[in-house]
């Protein structure tokens, strides 16, 4: 790996992670806050997250594994904060309804 | 939450015990942080007096010793509230206590005034086992195995007397056996450096990415049906996910200390691969920790816990996700590895997956012990603001300092020690070493503000309209 694409594929790899936890931390709080924007400004940072993960895959020098890894994890990224929001949300709604 | 109306149990007051011994190491620990990071800037200091390498060992052993002594005061806290009876075995827990410290203390008077001794039995013995993190010697290594051996009776022996099981208490039972097992593994005289490793990492990744990470999970669980009011189910039911999830990944995860050790090759698979897929579980907690955070913000009758348990879970995310991702794949690690990029990861996660729990736990029982009903007010932000203003700008001076030498040191230099001498020159990484001294004073001062507000006696204030109901 030489030295520019070493650090280039490490930013590239914590911007990814980064912008992962954007996507989370917006999607839920605008589903708290009922702000629809913001759930979609969280949309767009998976998207970011997940058009660092094809750069990672067309630039970086990592192995094919890694690269179809990473592409794989950004597809999981999608659907971890609806998929756990909708989980707490059904959590809570049964609780109030046992209460 | 419950006021100072009710005495305290037994194990709680150990508990308080436990405490103030946690906080006073906090500061020693951070004291030898500051003079491992001024041998940076003067490095002749103190030469041949008190080296870098003692210091360091005061820092981070201490490290590993306050924060254990923070959970099991935390245990030693919920567990009559959890089961609702003293704790079984309370006696021995608080002569174990007594020995713990006195046992720190010549640990850490051995560590001192000794420092080192010839390669033989008697300096594994009594002087210090070299194995980074846990170079306490021998006797006192079994000596932790006896604390917390009584720990765990102390746990099973309370669950089975008050007849009681909750779905905290069977996933806390259950990590008592990797807790004390793990340990032992580290300390077999082996020969062979590699093998030496191999043991010696499941008990620092197990710990740290494992055993410990479900121990914190329950005591988060307790302190968010007693801050919040959050429910038993959600708690528990969020519990085992999170359980599952972080084992599923960080067990195996445990692939990427083997990189370079002399394990076999396949470990640069298993390690990049299971170790890429421990950021998808701390995702899960964001989204849970906004979650319960938006519900119970207004609700919530200790300010300080509620912000210090928001800030793990976004702590554990950056420190631990973003950071370990950067330089997890065998590719990048190559060169990272062993650089102060490390070390910025090394800072970052266990102040997000553990400090900033442990204190939450402190302001819990500052609350209960003042019997205030609102635990509020302004003070208690000054500790909050500058400890973690301190850490982001430390670990970012250290990512900075750690890019430059795997930049310079590794991939244009080659690893040689020519290289290592030029990136230690180079002026990226000279100024992250001062940078991180000035964001460690700053970390420093906020520990002063975080130790002056919990001492201080709080302000009484309004409860806030709706109360979390007590767990
Ligand atoms: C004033 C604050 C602090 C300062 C100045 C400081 C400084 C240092 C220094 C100089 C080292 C040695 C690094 C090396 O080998 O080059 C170190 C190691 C370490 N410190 Fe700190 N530290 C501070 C606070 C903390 C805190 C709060 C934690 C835990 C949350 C911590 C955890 C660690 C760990 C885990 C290591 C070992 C890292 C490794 O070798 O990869 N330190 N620290
Ligand atoms: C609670 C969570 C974690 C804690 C407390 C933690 C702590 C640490 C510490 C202290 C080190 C330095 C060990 C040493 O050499 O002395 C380390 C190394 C490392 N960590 Fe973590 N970590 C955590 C989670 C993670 C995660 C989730 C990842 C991956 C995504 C990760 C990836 C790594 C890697 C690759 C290294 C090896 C660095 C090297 O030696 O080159 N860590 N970790």
């Amino acid at each position: 790996m030489s030295p520019g694409a070493l650090l280039e594929t490490a930013a590239l790899m914590g911007l990814f992670v980064l912008a992962g936890g954007a996507y989370g931390g917006l999607y839920s709080m605008g589903r708290l806050r009922a702000r629809p924007h913001w759930v979609r400004a969280g949309q767009a940072c998976w998207l970011l997250a997940f058009a660092i993960a094809v750069l990672i895959a067309l630039r970086s020098p990592l192995d094919l594994g890694w690269k179809l890894l990473i592409l794989a994890s950004a597809m999981v990224y999608a659907v971890i904060p609806p998929v756990t929001w909708r989980y707490l949300q059904r959590l809570h709604a049964h609780e109030e309804t046992q209460q | 939450m419950s006021t100072a109306a009710q005495p305290l149990y037994r194990s709680q007051r150990l508990a308080l015990r436990y405490f103030t011994a946690a906080i006073a190491l906090f500061g020693v620990m951070i004291a030898f942080g500051l003079l491992s990071a001024a041998y940076y800037l003067f490095p002749s200091m103190l030469f041949n007096v008190f080296n870098f390498n003692t210091s360091k060992i005061m820092h981070i052993d201490i490290l590993v010793i306050w924060l254990l002594m923070g959970f099991l005061g935390a245990v030693y806290w919920y567990l009559p509230k959890e089961l609702g009876r003293e704790v079984a075995g309370i006696r021995a827990a608080e002569i174990t206590f007594w020995v713990f410290c006195l046992a720190i203390a010549l640990v850490a008077a051995t560590f001192l005034f000794v420092q080192y001794g010839s390669a033989n039995e008697f300096t594994l013995w009594f002087i210090n086992q070299g194995r980074k993190y846990v170079e306490a010697p021998r006797w006192a290594a079994i000596g932790i195995v006896a604390i917390l051996l009584v720990f765990s009776w102390n746990v099973v022996g309370t669950c089975v007397k008050a007849h009681k099981m909750t779905g905290i208490m069977w996933v806390m039972v259950l990590d008592l056996i990797p807790l004390v097992v793990v340990y032992l593994d580290a300390f077999p005289a082996d020969t062979n450096m590699s093998t030496d490793l191999y043991w010696w990492w499941w008990l620092v990744h197990m710990w740290v990415e494992s055993t410990w990470e479900v121990l914190i999970g329950c005591i988060m669980a307790l302190v968010l049906m007693d801050v919040m009011g959050t429910s038993r189910r959600i708690v528990e039911a969020w519990l085992y996910i999170e359980v599952m999830l972080v084992l599923g990944a960080g067990i195996l995860g445990l692939g990427h200390h083997y990189f370079w050790i002399g394990t076999p090759q396949y470990w640069l698979a298993i390690g990049g691969f299971f170790s890429a897929l421990e950021p998808l579980p701390l995702l899960g907690m964001v989204v849970h920790a906004v979650y319960d955070a938006g519900m119970h913000r207004l609700r919530t009758s200790n300010q300080p816990a509620f912000y210090w348990i928001t800030a793990e879970a976004f702590g554990n995310f950056i420190g631990a996700g973003i950071w370990g991702f950067m330089m997890t794949l065998p590719q990048i690690n190559l060169f990272s590895h062993g650089t102060q990029w490390t070390v910025s990861h090394g800072h970052f996660a266990f102040y997000g997956a553990y400090v900033c729990g442990v204190i939450a736990v402190l302001y819990v029982a500052k609350q209960r012990v003042t019997g205030v009903p609102l635990l509020a007010g302004h003070t208690w932000r000054w500790g909050f603001g500058l400890l973690n203003l301190g850490m982001v700008g430390m670990v970012m001076a250290l990512l900075l300092a750690g890019m430059a030498q795997a930049f310079y040191g590794r991939a244009i230099g080659g690893s040689t020690l020519m290289a290592f001498t030029t990136a230690s020159e180079n002026l990226w990484f000279k100024s992250g070493m001062y940078a991180r001294m000035l964001f460690g004073v700053i970390f420093a001062a906020g520990y002063v503000a975080l130790v002056y507000d919990l001492l201080r006696a709080p302000r009484s204030a309004a409860l806030p309209a709706a109360q979390p109901q007590p767990a």
